[in-house]
């Protein structure tokens, strides 16, 4: 009891500023939201509007809404995919040392900026870039694809080679939890490794599979660097669109946006958790 | 009235805008600009700028002139640095801005500059007279503006693939399906779509710069077919970004910058800088004085400085450094006079480059079109389409 009122007495400043910057933000743009614009002072000024979610239908901003949500899904998906497979060969098949040289390996493009890294995809997926060089030198292609840069294709390249890590390091945290038991005797009922990894390793790390997706799906949806560097002419995005209503002083707007945006990925995280029981990733530590 | 009293007097939701974001955002911004404004009084003066009016180190010479400068970056994106004039706290922190034109009529009507003297600048009458008549530098008959660098923007292109190229209708052209880009910028795109549709297709346009919501929707319209017929390879964003798409040949024609054309030379390329038929999009960064300054009985020493960006040093220095050029006939003599600072041929050539594009067919951007907020509208369609 003593711990525990320690504890509680030790977190509670980190509670009050995760509060500050947190909740009050949000708070404050669902307010202002509801705002109107005032020639008079160049600001907003206190009403209960509904003008400015209005105006999301128009433009087609729903659509970029809409649209933003489907790369991060695609982003999120592909980025599990690939992470996957990589967390399970750190967690059961590298040594320690391998395990650390594999962890690095995904974290060390970390180091530089993420302006750099996007910008860098330019120059690998270009016409004159490193696939296109390789392509034409072995005579797969006369040509270079121009469909590699500035596409689609290019933005999810640049998304998921930018969020891959925060996916593997939840799947890291919730294999770590899988009893060697059950894996044990799974093995000793005769199941291959498929069989174990779809009846027993998935269904237990559910939950890291979900904590792995809400990270790179809620960053992919607020990203604008690699869709402005790799994507087509004018490749839409919410934070774009945001920076773009802001830009001519639309406040409420943007903070309408931001809003439905919020309210969005707010019911994600609970419908998510409520289906893959998030917070068993947490059960341990109690 | 002191500016603690003048912010008391303000409207409620702007005292609430205050105490919401002055106080905690603001607030930050404040306390991190302070340290790079000059101290209180005399000749000092916080200078508020687009990055490329920066000389840097260089701003001490300016104490000949009895003026301390502290030259912050403003970070050259219109419209948060309006709103932070009106309603933030810039006008607290500096004295005077340096900003892309179009935006005097909004900030003098609500009060965030005030007028120039031309009188008290000595140097005035060495400025070139097409600059000082910029559609946007007065309002009312007030000198708003001072225009401090100007330039004229057209076309970049691969002069061995395309041959001389004098028309925008290059960047619409479908024989280039794919390979041209523009800016991802309506402020840029939208005029010199505009220009070009005025000039080459005789469309009912009477100011590109300043385009009416028929006007608008119209140059929108056309840009949105070609974007759907794939003609864009890309819009782009920021230097780095444009000197890339050429050097690596990723385009063969794209509206932008000339500098763009002297990288890509650099490198090798065969670029050229176009003279379109259909005219220049002309520019011009200027100089505002904020009410703040005055109100601070810094207004002299703001007339101070500009008289002083006139005289020649300022304008030799960029020339020299960036390419760019403050249009007064004071920069080449100063370094004809000067031989030891700067070397004259360079900073003679570069002058007479610019003033050259402006003999000829010219339309202003404008940062702040009447329709500004219908422009972003459309930009957002452009986008989803």
């Amino acid at each position: 009891m003593f711990l525990i009122r320690r504890g509680l007495a030790l977190s509670l400043p980190g509670f009050l500023l995760i509060l500050l910057l947190g909740a009050v933000p949000l708070t404050v743009i669902l307010v202002w939201s509801f705002w109107t614009w005032d020639p008079a002072t160049y600001w907003i000024k206190p009403n209960l509007s509904l003008d400015a979610y209005a105006a999301i239908g128009d433009a087609g901003r729903w659509s970029v809404i809409v649209g933003s949500f489907g790369k991060a899904f695609l982003a999120a998906l592909l980025c599990l995919l690939v992470g996957y497979p990589s967390a399970l060969a750190i967690h059961f098949v590298a040594s320690p040392r391998w395990s650390f040289v594999l962890m690095a390996a995904f974290t060390i493009p970390f180091f530089t900026s993420y302006l750099i890294r996007a910008f860098s995809w330019r120059l690998v997926l270009g016409r004159t870039g490193m696939v296109n060089n390789f392509l034409m030198q072995i005579g797969l292609i006369d040509e270079p694809l121009d469909w590699l840069l500035f596409s689609d294709f290019a933005v999810m390249v640049g998304l998921i080679a930018s969020y891959l890590p925060f996916v593997i390091f939840p799947l890291l945290l919730s294999l770590r939890k899988v009893e060697p038991n059950f894996l044990a005797a799974s093995q000793d009922l005769g199941a291959g490794f498929l069989r174990t990894l779809f009846t027993i390793i998935i269904p237990l790390t559910k939950p890291g599979i979900f904590a792995g997706f809400l990270f790179v799906f809620i960053m992919a949806a607020g990203s604008s660097t690699e869709v402005q560097m790799l994507g087509g002419a004018g490749a839409p995005m919410i934070s774009i669109m945001i920076n773009d209503v802001m830009r001519v002083v639309n406040f409420p707007l943007a903070f309408a946006i931001s809003a439905v945006v919020i309210v969005a990925l707010f019911t994600i995280v609970l419908a998510g958790n409520r289906v893959f029981g998030l917070t068993k990733m947490f059960e341990d530590f109690k | 009235m002191n500016r603690l009293q003048s912010h008391l007097r303000g409207t409620l939701s702007r005292r609430q805008m205050l105490k919401l974001t002055a106080s905690g955002i603001a607030g930050l911004a404040a306390s991190s600009a302070m340290p790079g404004r000059a101290m209180a009084g005399g000749g000092d003066i916080a200078f508020w700028g687009t990055g490329t009016l920066d000389i840097g180190n260089d701003w001490q010479r300016a104490e000949d002139a009895g003026l301390n400068v502290a030259f912050t970056d403003n970070g050259n994106d219109p419209g948060p640095i309006v709103a932070r004039l009106v309603a933030g706290n810039a006008n607290a922190i500096y004295d005077i801005s340096g900003l892309q034109g179009g935006a005097e009529k909004e900030l003098a009507t609500q009060g965030a500059v005030v007028p120039w003297d031309t009188r008290k600048i000595a140097n005035w009458d060495k400025v070139w007279q097409w600059a000082k008549d910029i559609p946007y530098l007065t309002v009312d008959g007030n000198q708003i503006g001072l225009p401090c660098v100007v330039n004229a923007d057209s076309i970049i292109y691969r002069k061995d693939k395309l041959g001389v190229v004098d028309s925008y209708g290059v960047i619409f052209d479908p024989k280039l399906k794919g390979r041209v880009a523009m800016e991802d910028a309506w402020i840029n795109s939208a005029i010199f779509t505009a220009m070009y549709l005025k000039e080459a297709e005789n469309a009912p346009i009477v100011e590109p710069g300043n385009l009416t919501d028929d006007e608008l929707g119209l140059v929108m319209e056309f840009l949105i077919k070609h974007k759907r017929d794939g003609q864009f390879r890309t819009f782009w964003n920021g230097w780095e970004q444009g000197v890339q798409l050429v050097a690596d040949e990723e385009v063969d024609a794209m509206t932008g910058w000339e500098p763009i054309v002297l990288e890509g030379q650099k490198r090798g390329l065969d670029v050229a800088y176009a003279a379109p038929v259909e005219g220049y999009e002309g520019w011009g960064n200027n100089l505002l004085l904020h009410r703040g300054a005055v109100e601070r009985g810094l207004g002299d020493a703001a007339h101070e400085l500009a008289n002083w960006i006139y005289s020649g040093f300022y304008g030799a220095n960029l020339s020299q450094s960036r390419g760019y050029v403050v249009p007064s006939d004071n920069n080449i003599a100063y370094a004809e006079a000067n031989p030891g600072e700067f070397d004259p041929e360079p900073v003679r050539k570069t002058v007479d480059h610019v003033r050259n594009k402006f003999s000829g067919k010219v339309y202003w951007q404008n940062t702040r079109p009447d329709n500004f907020q219908l422009y972003e509208e459309w930009w957002q369609k452009l986008r989803n389409s």
